[in-house]
């Protein structure tokens, strides 16, 4: 039974997403009404942490607890009168990451759902879908979908007959890979410059216009209406691994069939690229790959066996990050490929942090020297610097040490290469370009 | 355990919080810091160098730079420690950092070398070199090799307007500017754009900086990409200026200032710290206003008075010309641009008969009642409130004073009270106050209620919680009906008021824990500072911090008020003594700094008719020294020793930057020369050289002389001890070595003295390894008085108490129907005497209700002429862009008139007797100008524009010169020699 073993997944139409009717008659909706008649907020909190459900955009921050750090004041509190916010991030700039693309255009209803859960859970009243500029299809599908909600009563107040209300919107971003970090997309939606905040206040606390906010990845909250149809105990098994649930891996780089796949929490890289993947292109060989976005470490062939939950692939030197593979093959050069990665981040820094705004196009320049032939023994020791200035708890965000980590693994993995450039003046791949 | 610094916490008196001071450990070094801020504050007061460019000790933190980060450990076992940035760290008791590891040294000096990738290599030709917080901090990490290979980005520089220059390429990002003009300010002509190592400061389009604190900015940047132009256009190192401390002289405020001078010319203003006053901040026309000492306007020579040599003026000269007025009976005018013991001085030698304040009637009732408040609150100072209590209140209300005109400062520091309520949502949840960024996420657009009341808009509309705009007339009326709501509501707590302003302002208003009320003299209305004054006292009854500020208009006008007797003239009666009295009477008048500009036309020329000798005492040219027969050139303020007493009732002492050249002379010097020409029986008129010793000499003579005995036991050195050029200086005029300026004061104008530490006056701020304004951190790192001791206040409790009959004045009042709304530069006579203020000034408007537009017809951004009945049809006519304002009600408005417009003549003459006449007006007439008009208009402002630029280019060219030609120091002889 699909919407068992690939809930996320087994209602994606990309040609013609289901209308509420359609939607409704495959068991959509069956999570909120359950949500918003049967449970009280606090109840559905518990089943959430029940679930060991955890944050899919990257960081893999329990849900649960996230939502539980939300204050809940007494009726009699100025406090409990404010706004509360539920913002879903769909900000997907990542690079070698879709997955979002899909649910988002495949299958729109499923998050309008989940966010009816989210708010009515965390008592918000008002939510925002922040969406990533260039995916304009998936904005009108998304809209589309709530004019079809508001029109069925899921939408705007007293919903399905209950007291509860919520009005959500779309946002389209002007388009920074900094959106993505929770912080700076509450700036951006409150209309600011989109810089991380400086934390604390965390933005459960005080978050859109200083209210409390949650701020959920796309497909993080995809998973609820599923966990509230079919339970946690139900989530938690689908996965035979440490972490619950499923998960949507990708793949892309030279491998036979490029794609998504909904697997269990835990399939092993080594599933993905092959199984699924088809493995690489005629003639080339997995020279190493980035396991889940930009700015996660290179792991190396020798790592296929590694199971693709948070806790393994931590142990392997890398991070699950958004579960999208980025595959590179031997014939492409890994000094290219990580100056390549390295200009995207230098360009994509907010420029509020000095590591992070001056440190990325410093790596660029010496990068630039190296792939051109130009690089000097000096150069790699400078590099190094730079990771170590750009590395975690030296910055302001997560950007630049997400910029750090695809290169100090390549200066450590692809040494080799980086020495050859060095040594022949030119790119070995090619030929100094 | 190591010996235990102490900090200069100890010594702060003047802060309300208790300070609480923790122990812990830099270095394995035991030190007190205070709990109430953070690290890098704490590292700082103890006088260990720590670099930081994105945090300001009034802007709080947020860690963008990265650069002050040291090593945190967890225990004395930890010996990894982690890096934390200091400005956002809260101290903890006992906490354990290193400065010293190479972790964190390491790292600091990384982060100087990510930022000079783009800082480009001009420190010889930069303005900021030499005081440079990046040069500083550069040094201080210890980065001095480059290895980054690539090219620097460019950027495109806009033109900021006459006062602040811009050079982009040599920005570190470190936001602190942005923060400063939009979070702090309030200002929204300027901003951040681009990211990454392409972000921008700057306005949308090239232009004039709208906000009066644009100043801030030259010293706020941490490097030199913001500069002042005024000063770069006769630039000298900071290093090469001769500095002393002194007193803004623009408003009642008396903000805290170091002016520095080289080759004899005034060359800039900076800021000088007093936690109760300005703080870090100053207003543009503070800091920019000082041109006209070294102006075209300016008085260099003596009128009535020959001189024997054409080279000098001696004893002998004054006395000759002054001989036949000996005996005679004289009135003196005083000022409040004066000083207070210059003002004293012309009281005792004319006699309190026969002293006027330069007040006109109006004002002498503000002034009786202003006296009368500040006795009945002299012991609490609650109608005195620093700007720092200022900053602590929690509801403004705002009665038609434009304080961002009158006295910006505190327009400033309100804008900082607003911020309370955001700081207390924060402190809530835990969030210290100098988390900037956090709190400003936490308060959202939560601001403390600010109310305001008034007869036009104001620059602080965008922050106000509900305003008011009436006629001056009905605001007096409101502001009697608010007392009387207040009243009531005391009595019956807990009824439901109506929806009206004065209901919510009563609401808001006993919520408040801090209230202050803010009024002042602009309004020019006795009736409404009565209604104000009973308002407050209500008010206390209900809230008792309750607070009141009645801006006075000028530097020393609570000195004057100090002054002020039963018999004190006000203008009208010194014009009715002298046209009674007639010659016999009083044969003269002597006019001490005071231009007269609030007699009207008339009342000018009747004082002209009389055969008096008019004796004037002036710095710059104006309308009073014109028509006198003696004039005796005074120093500026810059150029003088004295004191000021401010809004407050604090007195502030200003010192002489540099000597002046003969015969331009200090005020009282000039007068101790009258004394003794002229009334040689008064007991004043002894021979002193000094200010210390004039106030002996009034302590001695006089039991009224309320201000404390001069200290002058300490040496301090005007200049630093890197200025260059000692003794070359003029070498183009005489390879002697010119022989020092002895000076009367403590103040050397050498490089002799004490180098400045905490001690009290600091003519500069310097400390080892900081040269930036930022070394005050090292100098007074917490918000302790920068004089180490409390300033002296006058007890106005000590003064004679007023009379009812004083107070009668209240109850002949001319209210005036017509608002003016001056610019703020121009709102000053001695601003509006440089050139670039005049290029500031903008076109005329008038605000009309939508009522009055439909009626006339007219369309927004119409030409409108209007016309003053007081003048006749043509002289009085002016014309102005019209605007609809839906705030006014049916029969108001107001406008923004550039007086000096107003005919096509731009004669400054002319214009100043139409200003003082339209002051006077109470008809106006409007109608559709005509073509004719208008044309006329727009000449006479392209007249002045054109005017005021070849001005700014004479005085620079003159300025230029003498730095070339002229000794700075006329060798001290002149009238001592005799």
């Amino acid at each position: 039974m699909q919407a068992l073993t690939h809930p996320l997944t087994y209602l994606v139409n990309l040609a013609t997403p289901l209308n509420l009717t359609q939607y409704t008659a495959q068991g959509g909706y069956l999570g909120a009404i359950k949500a918003l008649k049967e449970f009280s907020p606090a109840q559905v909190l518990e089943i959430i942490k029940d679930s060991q459900l955890k944050g899919r955009g990257g960081a893999g921050f329990p849900t649960g607890m996230k939502w539980s750090f939300v204050p809940h004041y007494d009726d009699d509190d100025v406090r409990s009168k404010e706004n509360k916010y539920l913002v879903c991030n769909g900000d997907e700039m990542e690079p070698g990451t879709f997955k979002d693309r899909l649910l988002l255009e495949g299958v729109p209803h499923q998050l309008i759902e989940a966010m009816i859960i989210a708010a009515y859970t965390i008592g918000a009243n008002k939510a925002y879908i922040f969406l990533r500029g260039e995916y304009h299809l998936a904005a009108k599908r998304l809209q589309i979908a709530i004019d079809e909600a508001y029109q069925a009563g899921w939408l705007g107040s007293g919903i399905q007959g209950t007291g509860y209300q919520l009005d959500l919107y779309v946002h389209t971003s002007a388009g920074r890979y900094i959106c993505g970090e929770e912080t700076a997309l509450i700036n951006a939606l409150e209309g600011k410059r989109a810089n991380p905040r400086a934390k604390p206040p965390f933005p459960q606390v005080a978050g859109l216009f200083g209210k409390p906010t949650i701020v959920n990845n796309v497909e993080t909250l995809s998973n609820l209406p599923h966990i509230l149809k079919n339970g946690a105990q139900w989530f938690k098994d689908v996965s035979p691994n440490s972490d619950a649930g499923t998960k949507i891996y990708g793949a892309c780089g030279r491998v036979k069939s490029p794609g998504l796949w909904e697997l269990p929490m835990g399939a092993t890289i080594g599933q993905v690229l092959n199984d699924h993947a088809g493995g690489m292109s005629d003639g080339l060989k997995l020279k190493g790959l980035l396991p889940g976005g930009a700015s996660t470490d290179f792991l190396m062939p020798e790592h296929l066996d590694v199971p693709m939950d948070y806790d393994s692939i931590a142990k392997a030197g890398s991070r699950l990050g958004t579960g999208g593979l980025i595959v590179l093959d031997d014939k492409n050069c890994p000094v290219a490929m990580v100056l390549n990665l390295l200009e995207f981040f230098a360009q994509e820094s907010c420029g509020w942090c000095t590591p992070c705004r001056d440190g990325t196009p410093w790596a660029v320049e010496i990068l630039t020297r190296i792939e051109h032939g130009k690089g000097s023994l000096d150069d790699i020791d400078s590099l190094l610097n730079l990771c170590d200035f750009m590395w975690i708890g030296k910055t302001h965000c997560a950007l630049a040490p997400g910029a750090v980590e695809p290169l100090k693994s390549a200066l450590k993995y692809f040494n080799d290469d980086f020495m050859q450039h060095i040594e022949q003046g030119c790119c070995p791949y090619h030929g100094g370009r | 355990m190591e010996d235990v610094k102490v900090s200069d916490i100890d010594r702060n008196e003047s802060n309300d919080k208790p300070t609480t001071d923790v122990t812990i450990f830099i270095d394995n070094q035991a030190v007190q810091v205070r709990a109430d801020n953070n690290l890098l504050a704490g590292v700082l007061s103890n006088k260990l160098n720590l670099p930081y460019f994105c945090w300001h000790p009034s802007m709080g933190s947020v860690g963008a730079c990265r650069q002050c980060a040291v090593t945190q450990y967890q225990d004395e076992n930890d010996t990894r420690g982690r890096l934390v940035m200091a400005c956002t760290t809260p101290i903890t008791d006992g906490m354990r950092i290193s400065l010293k590891d190479t972790q964190s040294e390491k790292f600091r000096e990384q982060v100087i070398a990510a930022m000079m990738t783009n800082h480009p290599h001009d420190c010889p030709v930069c303005a900021e070199g030499g005081e440079c917080h990046l040069q500083d901090m550069t040094v201080m990490t210890g980065h001095s090799c480059r290895s980054y290979k690539g090219d620097k980005r460019t950027f495109t520089n806009q033109n900021l307007g006459e006062f602040v220059g811009h050079e982009m390429n040599r920005c570190i990002t470190c936001y602190r500017c942005v923060r400063y003009y939009k979070d702090y300010a309030g200002g929204d002509d300027f901003g951040v754009y681009g990211s990454k190592n392409q972000v921008y400061f700057g306005r949308q389009k090239a232009g004039q900086l709208e906000s009066e604190f644009s100043g801030n900015l030259v010293e706020v940047c941490p490097t030199g990409v913001f500069t002042n132009k005024l000063f770069s256009a006769h630039f000298s190192r900071k290093w090469d200026l001769q500095s002393a401390p002194s007193i803004c002289a623009h408003c009642s405020v008396g903000c805290n200032t170091s002016v520095g001078e080289r080759y004899g010319s005034v060359r800039r203003v900076m800021n000088r710290y007093h936690d109760q006053l300005n703080g870090h901040f100053l207003c543009d026309r503070g800091r920019f206003g000082l041109g006209f000492v070294n102006g075209e306007q300016r008085i260099r020579q003596t009128k009535g008075i020959p001189q024997q040599s054409v080279e000098r003026l001696t004893r002998l000269d004054v006395n000759k010309a002054l001989a036949h007025f000996n005996g005679k009976k004289f009135i003196g005018i005083g000022s409040a641009r004066a000083s207070i013991e210059a003002n004293y001085y012309l009281q005792k030698l004319v006699g309190d008969n026969y002293f006027s304040l330069g007040l006109t009637n109006t004002e002498m009732s503000l002034a009786a009642q202003h006296r009368a408040l500040l006795s009945t609150h002299s012991k609490t100072k609650s109608a005195a409130p620093s700007l720092h209590d200022i900053e602590q209140c929690d509801f403004v209300f705002i009665i038609d004073e434009d304080i961002t005109q009158t006295s910006p400062r505190v327009a400033l520091s309100v804008r900082q009270a607003l911020r309370n309520a955001a700081i207390e949502k924060a402190a809530g949840i835990g969030i210290p106050h100098w988390q900037d960024s956090a709190v400003r996420t936490i308060g959202g657009k939560l601001l403390s209620p600010l109310y305001l009341l008034q007869s036009k808009a104001s620059k602080l509309d965008d922050v106000a919680e509900d305003i008011d705009i009436t006629s001056p007339k009905s605001l007096i009326a409101k502001v009697n009906d608010i007392t009387t709501q207040l009243k009531k509501s005391a009595l019956t707590s807990g009824e439901q008021l109506d929806d009206s302003f004065t209901a919510r302002l009563i609401t808001a208003f006993k919520q408040a824990k801090n209230p202050l009320i803010i009024g002042g003299w602009s309004a020019e209305s006795p009736a409404l500072f009565t209604a104000i004054t009973k308002l407050f006292e209500e008010l206390s009854n209900i809230t008792h911090s309750t607070q009141l500020l009645m801006m006075p208009p000028q530097v020393n006008s609570i000195g004057l008020l100090s002054l002020m007797t039963e018999q004190s003239l006000s203008l009208e009666q010194v014009i009715d003594h002298a046209q009674n009295e007639g010659a016999e009477g009083v044969s003269g008048l002597i006019i001490l700094e005071n231009e007269l500009a609030a007699l009207s036309v008339e009342q000018f020329a009747l004082i002209k008719k009389q055969d008096l000798n008019i004796i004037s005492l002036d710095h710059s040219k104006s309308e009073a020294s014109a028509n006198a027969d003696i004039i005796l050139p005074v120093s500026a303020v810059s150029e003088s020793d004295g004191h000021f007493i401010n809004y407050q009732a604090r007195v502030q002492k200003f010192s002489q930057v540099h000597p002046t050249a003969l015969p331009i002379q200090e005020n009282w010097r000039w007068l101790n020369l009258l004394a003794m020409a002229v009334f040689p029986k008064n007991n004043l008129s002894k021979n002193v050289r000094s200010l210390a010793q004039l106030h002996q000499l009034f302590a001695e003579e006089h039991d009224d002389w309320l201000l404390d005995t001069m200290n002058e036991e300490h040496s301090i050195a005007r200049e630093t001890h890197r200025v260059s050029g000692r003794t070359a200086k003029n070498a183009n005029f005489s390879v002697h070595e010119p022989k020092t300026t002895q000076s009367s004061s403590k103040l050397k104008f050498s490089m002799e003295g004490e180098l400045q530490s905490d001690q009290q006056e600091k003519p500069f701020t310097w400390a080892p390894g900081w040269n930036s304004s930022q070394s005050i951190n090292q100098l007074t790192s917490q918000p302790v008085n920068q004089s180490g001791k409390t300033d002296q206040f006058l007890s106005f409790f000590q003064l004679s108490p007023i009379t009812d009959q004083w107070l009668t004045f209240c109850e002949s009042l001319r209210e005036v129907n017509f608002s003016l709304q001056v610019p703020w530069y121009r709102g000053e006579w001695q601003s509006s005497l440089n050139p670039e203020f005049i290029l500031l000034n903008q076109e005329n408007k008038v605000f009309i209700s939508p009522q009055a537009m439909k009626k006339g017809q007219w369309q927004q951004g119409q030409w409108l002429t209007l016309r003053f009945s007081h003048l006749g049809e043509d002289a009085s006519s002016v014309v102005a862009q019209a605007f609809q304002d839906e705030r006014l009600s049916d029969d108001y408005l107001y406008a923004d008139i550039n007086l000096s417009l107003a005919n096509t003549e731009s004669n400054s003459v002319a214009s100043s007797e139409e200003e003082r006449a339209m002051m006077n007006s109470t008809e106006i007439k409007l109608s559709t100008a005509n073509q004719q008009d208008l044309l006329a208009y727009q000449q006479a402002f392209n007249n002045r524009e054109k005017h005021a630029t070849t001005d700014k280019a004479n005085a620079l060219a003159r300025l230029k010169n003498q730095d070339q030609y002229i000794p700075i120091r006329l060798v001290s002889g002149g009238l001592d020699d005799v």
